[in-house]
């Protein structure tokens, strides 16, 4: 069946880039629930993935990195997350407002992307401990420096590796393309 | 800002919170949740096969780095075992004694109603506002929700929450979303106790509801009090503190969980028992 279809070079490199960007996503959400949910860092679990869904929709721009930020949070939300309802709208729409501002405002560099990365991470916690403040049952409000800063914070260290990583694979098929 | 928004980023914007609304009213509405079961299963093999590779490391890191505490621990276990031996002697004789009693009672043997299904843990739950885990059994291997898990030892770790074919979520003792119906067992005082997870007293269990002129002390052993979903005698854990409450009409004793979940690896859940 796969002889009838007929790809061109840069549209089997585009396959791989995403497929390559899937496995990541799925090697990022591995080691966060199966190794770092069971190593608390000074008694606070980190959260790589909404790191890569930014730094990945930064570098693929609003459009893609929109469609992929959507799909990868749909599915870290239905893989159990607590409070993966709000990740779903918060994180996806900081992605593509980060990847809008990166490329508009500012510059698609690593401190930028940091800054949006730490923003939109930052953001998306704040929601779910409002949320968490709310609904019982309910959390201490001195949880949000003792618990949720360190967290966000800590979950920063992933930045560098994870931008690298997207860096390089977001060059695939860029020469092609030109 | 707005101007360098195109019309396809703005139409994802909107399908994104329209998704986390029909997620939101799905969640609320509790129907069936198909989306988290496929995923789930999907993903139970691979958190398994990572599960494994981690304790395999982890038994290579033990072996490499901790051999030469291990071979105190030995030291120290094997004076505490010769001591124990002594007690065990004892108490063979007041456990003979008690056969004898539950016989001429007629009792049947303590928690031979248990049917027990064992499972690995292949992830927890990367919040940090809740302690909960995933299990690599489900439906199929006659896990349901509403089921106990426990230690080997008996002691509880925390309730089934939700169940796929291939996978479980337990929600453990130390979630403020689990209530327990418990008793002190030296003095027999009753209370509720629950998670003090994100309260201050992370790692602790709080048992509610004491009477204010109630004596606890430390140590002092809690256990199940026994309903429909927890059968009776299971081991929550041991009083640590405590206080009055806010109100200051009841008291409430903050424990420590009998099971060390730092450490869990294999759980058991009790799939059946009677609680008659």
């Amino acid at each position: 069946m796969l002889k009838h279809v007929h790809l061109t070079k840069s549209q089997w490199l585009g396959i791989l880039k995403w497929s390559l960007y899937g496995l990541l996503t799925l090697a990022v959400l591995l080691l966060q629930s199966v190794v770092l949910s069971q190593l608390p860092v000074f008694g606070v679990k980190l959260a790589p993935l909404p790191v890569l869904i930014v730094c990945v929709c930064i570098w693929e721009g609003s459009e893609k990195g929109g469609i992929y930020a959507i799909l990868a949070t749909l599915f870290w939300c239905l893989s159990g997350s607590d409070f993966g309802n709000i990740s779903v709208a918060v994180i996806p729409i900081g992605a593509m407002l980060s990847a809008v501002l990166c490329r508009a405002v500012l510059t698609l560099r690593f401190l930028p992307a940091a800054l949006c990365c730490l923003g939109v991470t930052l953001v998306n916690a704040s929601a779910i401990f409002v949320f968490k403040l709310i609904l019982p049952p309910t959390v201490a409000i001195d949880s949000f420096w003792r618990i949720l800063l360190p967290g966000v914070f800590l979950s920063m260290l992933f930045m560098p590796i994870h931008y690298a990583l997207v860096k390089l694979i977001s060059r695939i098929g860029v020469h092609d393309a030109l | 800002m707005k101007k360098h928004l195109s019309a396809r980023t703005k139409w994802l914007i909107i399908i994104a919170v329209l998704l986390a609304g029909l997620l939101t009213v799905n969640s609320a509405m509790k129907t069936g949740g198909w989306g988290t079961r496929v995923v789930q299963s999907v993903l139970t093999p691979f958190r398994s096969a990572t599960s494994a590779l981690v304790r395999q490391v982890e038994r290579y890191y033990n072996y490499v780095f901790q051999y030469e505490s291990l071979q105190a621990e030995n030291q120290a276990l094997k004076a505490q075992i010769s001591s124990m031996e002594e007690d065990v002697r004892s108490a063979d004789s007041l456990q003979r004694e008690n056969e004898r009693l539950h016989q001429l009672l007629g009792l049947a043997s303590e928690h031979e109603d248990y049917q027990f299904a064992s499972a690995y843990i292949i992830s927890w739950v990367d919040s940090n506002w809740k302690s909960a885990f995933t299990i690599g059994k489900g439906t199929s291997s006659g896990v349901c929700e509403g089921m106990v898990a426990v230690t080997e030892y008996g002691q509880v770790i925390g309730l089934v929450t939700e169940a796929g074919s291939n996978w479980a979520t337990v929600t453990t003792v130390l979630d403020s979303a689990l209530d327990i119906s418990a008793t002190v067992a030296s003095t027999g005082y009753n209370g509720v106790v629950e998670g003090a997870l994100a309260t201050g007293s992370e790692g602790l269990l709080r048992m509610n509801y004491l009477p204010t002129d109630s004596v606890l002390r430390n140590n002092d052993q809690v256990l199940t009090t026994g309903s429909t979903v927890y059968p009776r005698g299971l081991i929550i854990g041991y009083v640590t503190d405590a206080n009055f409450d806010q109100t200051g009409v009841a008291k409430y004793a903050l424990l420590k969980p009998a099971a060390d979940m730092d450490n869990l690896e294999q759980v058991f859940i009790i799939t059946d028992f009677n609680n008659s």
